[in-house]
Order: C-alpha cells, then sequence, then structure tokens
C-alpha cells in the first residue's frame, strides 16, 4: 500500500472505488501479476460492506469477510490504495485513459503516523460520527473507525478548532497543517468502475414523516446498532436510548415508486430486512417484529429458506402498503397500513417504538458527467451488451457491483470477479496487438 | 501524556489553516462550548449514581436524543461505562465509579 504516489506511476488498471466490488477486482487482477491503482474517496477502503452487521443468508460476520479482503488489498504488492480521493475525470483516447484524480488533505503524513491514536485520545472536539450514521461522536482528529484500513489518522478540517493539541502530542511529528489538496493525473489503459450506491433519504416520502422523529430510521442505522462494536453497543433507539420492544420494518419505502424517481426494485431490501429481524430477535428476544410487505422477492440460493426460517422465528409479516406513518406520545410511532390480505376491513394504526424504511439504492456516482462511460435511465452505468455484463459503452472501461445497478454481496462479488477477468482480457489483447504490429 | 511544543514551522502552518478556514467561526466556538459545558454537567449527575438517559436528560433539562449522543461519546472514549438496567433503559456510570464499585468502595 502506497499512499504517496505520483503522476509517473502508470498501472495496468484504475479501479474506481475500494468496496468489496473494487477490492475483489483489485484482487483477481494483482494475482495475475498486473499493476493496479485503487482510488477511494473516503478515509478507508471497504465501502458500505465493512459498517454492515451480518451477511445473509448465512448470518456470517461482515466484517469477517470485508477485513481479510481489505488487508489483502492493503499488502498486495502489486495494489496501490488512494484514500481520500476522487476522481474528476477520464478522458480515453487511442485505447489509453487519463485519468485526473483530486487527493484531499488529511493533514496527517501516513509514512509517519503509527495509528496510536494518541492525537484522537487528545482532541476535545467531537461531532456526529459520519460512520455511526450520526448516532455516535468521533473527534475532529482520530482513526475513521476500529477496523479501517488504513489505519492512520484524519484530521477533519470543518471540525477542527486548531488548538494544535494533535501536533503537540504526536510521536512521530506525523501532523502536517500545511497540507494541500493535490491533483494528479494517472495514465492507464484500462479501468474498473466500482463506485457503488447511496441510499435515497428517510424524508424522500412526506407521508413517513421521519423528519419529527429520530426514530425512523434507516437499515443501513439499524445495521451499527445489531453491530457489536455498534455506537451503542446493543440496540437502543436513538431518541431516547430505549430498548425498543416493538419494532416494524417498511418495505418499498424508497423503491419501486415512480413519484420518487425510483420504479424499479432495489432487490436487496427483503433479504436484508428479514435478516435484521432476525437478528433483533436474537438481540431483544421479547420484541414484537413486524415487516410490513407488498412481495417478499427471495431470488437468490437459499433465501427463500430463510424467509421461511424467520416466519417459523416468530417474526411477522403483514402484506399491506403503509400509507403514514405519525410520531405519537413517548416517542412511539403510529403506523397505518393498508392491507391487501383483507381490504375491506382497514386496519387501525399500529403503535410502534421503532421504524425501519427499505429505502432504495440510487447510484454512488454519476461518471456520465465526466467521463466517456453512458448511464442508463436510471442514473446507474449502462451495459449494452447482453453477453457483457460487465463492459460500458467506453472501451477499456468496466463497471462491477452496484455501480452498474442494485444487487446483493452475493452477485456483486461475482461481477467483480467477471469485470476483472474482461479488463485483464482486453489488456492481453491490447499489448498482444501492439507485439504482433 | 508528553506534550511538546509546536515548531515555529508548525506554528505558522496552523495559522495558515485557520485563516483557510476563515478563522474560527461563533457558530464553531459556541459548539465546542456547548460540548464541554454538557459533558462536565453528564459527568457532574454521574458522580452521584448511575442514570438512564431519560434521567440524565430531565436532570439536566436536555433533549435525550442529545443527551444519548453526549452518553454515547463518552462511553466511545472510556468515561462512561454501562451498569445494569431500570427497565427498559440501560444505566450509565462514570467509569471510575464503577471500578470503584467493583473494588468494594
Amino acid at each position: 500500500m502506497n499512499t504517496q504516489i505520483d503522476s509517473n506511476y502508470t498501472p495496468d488498471a484504475l479501479i474506481v472505488g475500494g468496496g468489496i466490488a473494487g477490492l475483489q477486482s483489485a484482487l483477481d487482477l494483482a494475482d495475475q501479476g498486473l499493476q493496479v491503482l485503487v482510488v477511494e474517496r473516503q478515509s478507508s477502503i471497504g465501502g458500505h460492506m465493512i459498517a454492515l452487521s451480518k451477511v445473509y443468508p448465512t448470518l456470517d460476520c461482515a466484517s469477517c469477510i470485508t477485513t481479510p479482503k481489505m488487508s489483502a488489498a492493503a499488502h498486495h504488492p502489486n495494489i496501490q490504495i488512494l484514500t481520500n480521493t476522487e476522481v474528476e475525470a477520464i478522458e480515453s483516447r487511442d485505447g489509453a485513459h487519463q485519468v485526473r484524480l483530486l487527493q484531499k488533505p488529511t493533514y496527517v503524513n501516513f509514512d509517519k503516523c503509527i495509528g496510536c491514536r494518541l492525537c484522537e485520545y487528545a482532541c476535545d472536539t467531537e461531532y456526529p460520527d459520519p460512520f455511526e450514521e450520526g448516532l455516535g461522536a468521533v473527534r475532529a482528529i482520530a482513526v475513521p473507525f476500529t477496523n479501517a484500513i488504513p489505519q492512520k489518522a484524519v484530521l477533519d478540517a470543518a471540525h477542527c478548532g486548531t488548538c494544535g493539541t494533535c501536533a503537540r502530542v504526536c510521536p512521530t511529528g506525523a501532523i502536517e497543517f500545511d497540507q494541500q489538496p493535490r491533483h494528479l493525473t494517472i495514465r492507464t489503459d484500462a479501468v474498473i468502475v466500482a463506485s457503488g450506491f447511496q441510499l435515497n433519504a428517510v424524508t424522500v416520502k412526506p407521508q413517513f414523516n421521519a423528519h419529527r422523529s429520530r426514530n425512523i430510521i434507516a437499515p443501513i442505522t439499524l445495521e451499527r446498532l445489531l453491530a457489536p462494536h455498534g455506537p451503542y453497543g446493543r440496540v437502543l433507539r436513538p431518541s431516547d436510548g430505549k430498548m425498543p420492544s416493538s419494532i416494524a420494518f417498511v418495505q418499498c419505502a424508497g423503491s419501486r415508486d415512480e413519484s420518487i424517481g425510483v420504479p424499479y426494485c432495489s432487490r436487496v431490501c427483503c433479504m436484508y430486512s428479514i435478516k435484521q429481524a432476525m437478528l433483533l430477535s436474537g438481540a431483544l428476544p421479547l420484541a414484537d417484529i413486524t415487516i410490513y410487505y407488498m412481495d417478499i422477492r427471495a431470488f437468490g440460493k437459499g433465501y427463500e429458506q430463510f424467509y421461511q426460517n424467520a416466519k417459523a422465528m416468530g417474526i411477522n409479516f403483514v402484506r399491506g402498503k403503509v400509507a403514514r406513518i405519525h410520531p405519537v406520545d413517548g416517542g412511539d410511532l403510529a403506523v397505518q397500513v393498508e392491507s391487501t390480505e383483507n381490504a375491506e376491513t382497514p386496519m387501525e394504526p399500529r403503535r410502534h417504538d421503532l421504524v425501519v424504511l427499505a429505502q432504495g439504492m440510487i447510484p454512488g456516482w454519476m461518471p456520465a458527467d465526466s467521463t466517456p462511460v453512458a448511464c442508463a435511465s436510471d442514473g446507474f452505468v449502462a451495459t449494452p451488451a447482453l453477453t457483457a455484463p460487465t463492459a460500458t459503452t467506453a472501451p477499456g472501461i468496466f463497471v462491477a457491483g452496484t455501480a452498474a445497478g442494485p444487487k446483493d454481496i452475493v452477485d456483486t462479488i461475482a461481477e467483480a470477479g467477471s469485470a476483472a477477468m474482461q479488463a485483464s482480457q482486453y489488456l492481453y489483447q491490447k499489448r498482444s496487438a501492439l507485439v504482433a504490429v | 501524556m508528553a506534550m511538546k511544543t509546536l515548531t515555529p514551522e508548525q506554528k505558522q502552518a496552523l495559522a495558515a489553516l485557520r485563516a483557510s478556514l476563515g478563522g474560527i467561526s461563533e457558530q464553531k466556538r459556541q459548539a465546542q462550548k456547548h460540548l464541554i459545558a454538557a459533558r462536565k454537567a453528564i459527568h457532574r449527575h454521574l458522580e452521584a449514581q448511575p442514570a438512564t438517559i431519560p434521567q440524565i436528560a430531565a436532570a439536566l433539562d436536555m433533549p435525550s436524543d442529545e443527551a444519548l449522543w453526549h452518553v454515547t461519546g463518552m462511553r466511545k472514549y472510556g468515561k462512561v461505562v454501562e451498569s445494569g438496567e431500570d427497565g427498559d433503559y440501560p444505566l450509565y456510570a462514570l467509569a471510575a465509579y464503577e471500578e470503584k464499585a467493583k473494588a468494594g468502595h
């Protein structure tokens, strides 16, 4: 791992995004002897997956799968990683790509930082931790999270009080207040776009009143609550620290709705909600857990059995559409459901003390604005060739994972391997043609 | 923790960073003041006995979500620990108080 590379470095392939798709592609290419540069905009690689508690349908620990891949990529002699770096533009000419990057200052010299966290312990400024979805606190200079890679402190200038204490306590003199944003241009022959996804806001549907209650949360927030090293160390509701006794999951809360611009199915919500419900029933054995759904899409291997197991565990599945959610006294929420099983008898509003909205997946990055890669009408990277699902509209640029559309971790990893193989084949053919000339 | 003195170059770089951020805004100053005051008040409240989030919030006239956020931060950095439950709510105690209680003082 080298975070201080310059424009003279010419990797065989550049990967946009250091999530599970980008890391899998990087490892597959690097194991073939190719030089790979991974560009990640966050302070750590690992993407969304490192924030998850467990994965479905096996209920394996998510970080136990992600961390070894993060570590393998960071220590691979053929992989270089740039964190805190964004892709500004890609220009393609004569089969080569010039990738313009912007590396943001961390105010810490990564070659000197030993990850001791003395600066973090000495800092007295805290703000809501983005990794914990704002539930926890993080200091203005901190290692981003426990199993972050690189294990280096990063100073957030927006929250820093510029007191200088971090520099006074740093044993290696790693704090550099004079760091500036760095522009660099990398020339490469192949690019894999693995820029992932983001979720639409919990406030996207005003009828759910998420702006009026802290107890209406996003699924990723619940993942942090369920994680053993999560902000509270257990599942508590964010408004007042109560152990919830009645939890509702509202499916299709941010997908399959043209009125919010997300007409497609996000494909993962049914299964992660079932997984979260199962984990909740383990963490809170007395809690009443209800999933309000339109239809359950359990399409993968072992998924239907997983769904049946959840029902057998006592999780309530109510077929219907949630029309409204209203905050009521005591921080609780009244959920008004239009049942499709018993349409003639309107259901009374049901009271829950925590509601999880299954938000929709939307693109994490729009490459069409600054690269030759075209996007489809849903905003995800277009993959026009049916027989080459990782090929984009630009020769030599491939796509992997949720950058191409909603998909789960299993499909993401499989597709990342496929993108790496296509990129490798492209490089081989291109270089064979050059040798023949 | 050993505190070193900043070199003239570090002082100059720090001043330049402060200037590039537009100085320390009044909003930032107030937020820091509020953070320190809230943490001190929670610390004082927990010196007497462990408390739940609603109890802390009521005693300090603070929104309960804000009290939870502060206690979460204090817990992360080792000032506060969980100390049993009171109904549906976990109890929080000062780490030092809990250590003393365990030692039988």
